[in-house]
């Protein structure tokens, strides 16, 4: 229960803003569904829709590979750069 | 003829000059299939989310082109033996939406340099409205 008061507004974000398509290479559209270690959300504290939660992991996985968002980081990283590494 | 789209990192180590003729023979490797390019993006020099191969940065490309599906495995074939990729990812548009979304892509990156001339003509037309603002007050007092 502490989990959902965290995650307490729950909508679509993307469908808000009439995401169509979703670029692996735009990090900041990604944000929402990646925690702070960079792993995906589930669909039921991010509150994405099931169309956009599908883009958004493709997404997610592409840009892993393309090296722009980490797969892992380990405890110190967390700690040091919360979401920096997307900003470069 | 199908829509792709190539992420290619090249290795930070090289000089400027040597990292343009690489993206030149990543060019004609693309092009010697017979796919034409359309649009190119330069990244720059990016830091990478994870070291590859033990660099911390990278050199990203990212090439838009038209090709036949059966020429996609000869370019990769041919990325591999590259050894100054560090990675690539190739990406292909199928659907309708994503071929929308490949073209709205491809023509915002040909016509950057319009898009940016009526923003630096914009900022001067933003000065005279500053003074104005500084007159309204003198017709105050």
């Amino acid at each position: 229960m502490a989990e959902r008061r965290k995650y307490k507004k729950r909508y679509c974000k993307y469908c808000e803003s009439k995401v169509e398509f979703m670029d692996y290479k735009d990090a900041a559209l990604l944000k929402n569904t990646l925690s702070e270690r960079f792993k995906i959300m589930p669909r039921r504290l991010t509150g994405n829709c099931k169309r956009h939660q599908d883009m958004a992991t493709i997404a997610i996985k592409r840009a892993r590979a393309a090296a722009i968002i980490p797969y892992t980081i380990s405890r110190k990283e967390v700690v040091i750069n919360p979401f920096e590494i997307i900003g470069r | 003829m199908r829509y792709y789209e190539n992420l290619v990192i090249v290795k930070p180590t090289l000089t400027q000059e040597e990292i343009v003729s690489s993206i030149n023979v990543i060019e004609q490797i693309i092009t010697d299939t017979g796919a034409e390019i359309t649009a190119q993006n330069a990244m720059g020099m990016r830091k990478l989310a994870y070291p590859i191969e033990k660099n911390l940065r990278g050199y990203f490309q990212v090439i838009y082109y038209k090709a036949e599906p059966s020429s996609i495995s000869e370019i990769e074939r041919r990325f591999r033996i590259n050894e100054e990729l560090l990675r690539f990812v190739t990406i292909k548009y199928d659907s309708k939406k994503e071929v929308k979304a490949w073209e709205n892509a491809v023509s915002k990156l040909n016509t950057p340099v319009k898009s940016e001339e009526p923003v630096a003509q914009e900022t001067p037309v933003e000065t005279p409205t500053e003074p104005a603002v500084q007159e309204t007050p003198a017709a105050q007092e």
